[in-house]
């Protein structure tokens, strides 16, 4: 019965403690120079969701299509406005891992709060971590019920 | 006297003057020099434009303006004067304070894009007074050389693969005639007929077509000043880019919308925004056919009309920029490292 248990600990308990602690594989590619052409019109961005790696040169070119639009990156704290016709570019490095709200920061008409976007920075390892120790509790729980 | 009834007139007439000292200070509080505040609401033009959008003063009297937007983001000028743009924000009063010296009337416009029908946005300034000295607006020059603005004017001649480039017509070393260089000229004549006038030249025997076409470019660059084509291209971007596109070929923004707008449907007309890169009509167009388009507008496109807005020179500048897209950046002067 002991043995049994420090197997059981041994079998779910060092993967969990490997899934929690192991250390993010960073920079594994060369930081990539990426220019991302951003319309925002009639209360929304197209694309609305940029995704990027860790590092990364990002260029964003804002194109405004009707009227004067603007784009906030929350987390990083990075304004451009563009006015149709005057492309506007925001250049920066993706250094922070995360996901990040992208708003309008110009008052462009009565859904502008619902003007958004989102960054994503790198991979989310939290998501693929605790989606890792799901499986490893609900394997757990199997065997556990079995004896 | 009863001094019951001193007290009682006393208390009473406290009790009327203090609200009405009140009123009093706030009313004499109120800047009254030069007349009121004037409050002018922006919204979209299909929404309504500017309230009010007509306004009467004297000359040289002082107009305060209170400006705010209803909706997006607007700006406020006025056209034909020095009267710095300000931007007009939604929920936030900006105030201006402008004297209009000169009577007559001017318009004052929305200087940021707020939709396919923003320079729609538009309201008058009545200014009333003695006019000191006759009208002197002259007409323009289009209409005193009797340019038909609606004619097709294809140019017969369009230069082989490689825009021409003043800067290689500047090293051919080729002397100019005095009477290509001047302004006069240049602004009534195309490029396609300045080069089959260049062509027949006795200098230009030995150069190629190509390299008379370079000669051209030599020809509108000497008209262009650096600072003309710098304000020309502020004045493309913040006023032509959206339809014209930022690089010229007429695939703005708004192109989109004016397909489907209504000058295309209730017109038998093209409502595509000209293409400057296009060399068959660029090179068969004088400067004064495009100045007299940017003034009058219409064409039957959306084309607005820019003369009661833009000054004489900021029309020319603007010219000046335009054949950029045809001939490159002016340059002028031959290499001094050869």
């Amino acid at each position: 019965m002991q043995t049994s248990v420090i197997g059981r600990i041994a079998l779910f308990g060092l993967p969990a403690l490997v899934v929690l602690l192991a250390p993010t594989p960073s920079g594994s590619a060369e930081p990539s120079e990426r220019i991302i052409r951003i319309e925002a019109s009639s209360f929304a961005y197209k694309p609305a969701l940029i995704a990027v790696a860790q590092g990364d040169h990002i260029t964003i070119e804002l194109v405004a299509t009707d009227v004067v639009h603007g784009l906030h990156v929350d987390g990083y704290d990075l304004s451009v406005t563009a006015d149709p016709g005057q492309t506007q570019r925001l250049t920066f490095v993706a250094d922070r891992q995360g996901t990040f709200r992208i708003r309008c920061s110009v008052p462009c008409g009565p859904l502008h709060p619902f003007m958004i976007g989102k960054l994503k920075v790198g991979t989310n390892w939290l998501l693929w971590r605790a989606v890792a120790l799901a499986l490893l509790a609900a394997m757990a729980g199997v065997v556990g019920f079995r004896q | 006297m009863n001094p019951e009834r001193t007290a009682r007139v006393l208390v009473f007439a406290l009790a009327l003057a203090l609200p009405l000292g009140v009123l009093l200070t706030r009313w004499a509080g109120i800047p009254r020099q030069g007349g009121e505040w004037i409050e002018i609401h922006g919204r979209m033009s299909d929404d309504g434009g500017w309230t009010p959008d007509e306004i009467t003063v004297d000359v040289g009297e002082v107009l305060h303006l209170r400006l705010t937007s209803d909706d997006v983001v607007h700006g406020f000028a006025i056209g034909q004067s020095n009267f710095e743009a300000v931007d007009v924000m939604p929920g936030e009063v900006t105030q201006a304070t402008v004297t209009l010296e000169q009577p007559g009337r001017y318009v004052f416009y929305c200087t940021r894009w707020c939709g396919v029908n923003h320079w729609r946005m538009r309201g008058t300034i009545d200014v009333r007074g003695e006019t000191s000295e006759p009208d002197t607006a002259m007409s323009p020059l289009y209409q005193s050389l009797g340019i038909d603005l609606e004619a097709p004017h294809p140019a017969d001649v369009a230069p082989p693969d490689d825009p021409p480039s003043s800067h290689r017509g500047a090293n051919l070393g080729v002397p100019i005639p005095d009477r290509f260089l001047t302004a006069a000229y240049y602004r009534a004549h195309s490029p396609g007929e300045t080069w089959h006038s260049l062509r027949a030249e006795a200098a230009a025997h030995q150069l190629t077509d190509e390299e008379v076409w370079d000669l051209v470019a030599l020809v509108w660059a000497s008209n262009a000043t650096p600072s003309a084509i710098e304000e020309g291209g502020r004045l493309y971007a913040s006023n032509c880019a959206a339809c014209h596109g930022e690089r010229g070929a007429g695939d703005g923004v708004m192109a989109r919308a004016l397909a489907n707008g209504a000058a295309a449907r209730l017109e038998d007309r093209d409502p595509s925004p000209a293409n400057f890169t296009d060399a068959v009509q660029m090179l068969g167009a004088t400067p004064a056919l495009l100045q007299g388009k940017i003034i009058r507008g219409g064409m039957g496109t959306g084309m607005p009309n820019w003369g009661p807005i833009l000054t004489d020179a900021e029309t020319w500048a603007l010219v000046a920029y335009l054949w950029r897209f045809q001939f490159g950046p002016a340059n002028t002067g031959p290499d001094t490292a050869r």
